[in-house]
């Protein structure tokens, strides 16, 4: 009987920590996978630059469920040697900037929709700080990241003719400040 | 041997960490999600208030998801229960919607967009051929339809890595979404999606 009050005692211990765990895995997930686009996103351009996508197909397996619909362009951005500088022309249709920290939050976003719809034709420029710098410091638009690392994710309406949309991301640009 | 019954232990209890990730994934998914009828949609999608669970699966199946005043993701993977399968012809039938534009894509079981040869993953508010009364057909199949075909097809991951029970799904986006999606997603106007046969 020893032996299985011992199974038990296991069983019960495997069970007890996997619930644990179950919490700790998913909490490490969005982390490891943005640690990894983040990663790779190195490799493929420099960090604090703007990289304008190809139209997603199937041979993008970069980020999961792309649209085809949609232009994308992104920055990589690592803000521990400062600020960094975007700067977007906003096309007439749909369009918007948003910001993701290293855990997949999205805590900042410009649109050129709803009561944003003021922005179509202007040529938007943040300026995105860590969260160890002073908002007041700086001029402008100003978007304070809560992490020194993360992304930054231009997205535009791809359909029907795309001219203006292209030649909005071409034209953005993303640097340190 | 004392080594190897902890290095068993943490094997096993790392296993069913993740099959009960994926089961409390699932269960909490329920409560964390809309159903509008097959379709399917997440309130705190890309917001900061989603929970871990969903922050795990969005990191795992839609990374960098917009909020939904943003875009609404309204997703579907099987038709009155039956999960959406490669042999089938699914009709989806629909209209225009309350959002600035709005977009229906098949995806593979893998999350990525299906290969086929007419580079055909999606039809949008602006592309579909209509009716004269501006309401629109889709036909999705592997094999050639007339009209609006969206082409499906095996996903580019090879299939020993298929944990799915359905062989794709759809998702319908839609791009800054009026009141009625965002106030009461459970019964806003969406396409229907009908099972037409299988072969």
């Amino acid at each position: 009987m020893k032996w299985l009050r011992t199974i038990l005692k296991w069983c019960l211990g495997i069970f007890l920590c996997a619930w644990v765990g179950q919490y700790l895995l998913a909490l490490v997930i969005p982390n490891l996978v943005m640690e990894i686009l983040y990663q790779r996103g190195g490799v493929e351009t420099d960090y604090n630059a703007l990289f304008v996508n190809p139209r997603p197909d199937e041979t993008m397996r970069k980020v999961v469920r792309p649209s085809p619909d949609l232009l994308y362009a992104s920055c990589i951005f690592n803000l521990e040697q400062g600020p960094v500088v975007i700067e977007s022309p906003v096309p007439e249709r749909y369009w918007s900037m948003q910001f993701y920290q290293m855990n997949t939050d999205n805590f900042a976003g410009i649109t050129n929709q709803r009561d944003q719809v003021y922005r179509i034709g202007t040529v938007v420029e943040v300026t995105l700080i860590g969260p160890d710098r002073n908002p007041g410091d700086y001029s402008g638009e100003v978007i304070q990241s809560p992490t020194q690392r993360g992304i930054m994710l231009l997205r535009a309406s791809g359909i029907g003719d795309d001219t203006s949309a292209r030649a909005a991301l071409e034209k953005s640009s993303c640097r340190p400040a | 041997m004392k080594v190897l019954r902890w290095l068993a232990f943490a094997l096993l209890t790392l296993v069913l960490s993740v099959i009960l990730m994926v089961r409390t994934i699932g269960a909490g998914l329920g409560a964390m999600s809309v159903e509008n009828g097959d379709w399917v949609t997440s309130t705190n999608t890309g917001s900061t208030d989603a929970g871990i669970m969903l922050k795990a699966t969005i990191a795992l199946g839609g990374l960098l998801a917009s909020t939904r005043e943003d875009s609404m993701y309204y997703r579907l993977s099987s038709v009155d229960g039956e999960p959406l399968r490669l042999n089938c012809r699914y009709l989806i039938e629909g209209d225009d919607y309350d959002a600035n534009w709005w977009s229906i894509t098949a995806y593979g079981w893998d999350n990525y967009l299906i290969p086929n040869k007419l580079k055909r993953y999606s039809f949008n508010n602006e592309n579909i051929v209509r009716k004269e009364d501006g309401s629109w057909q889709i036909y999705l199949a592997a094999g050639e339809q007339h009209g609006n075909w969206l082409p499906v097809g095996s996903s580019g991951a090879p299939t020993w890595r298929k944990l799915t029970d359905y062989d794709f799904d759809l998702l319908l986006r839609l791009y800054t979404p009026g009141r009625a999606y965002l106030d009461e997603p459970q019964s806003a106007a969406l396409p229907t999606v009908t099972l037409e046969g299988c072969a």
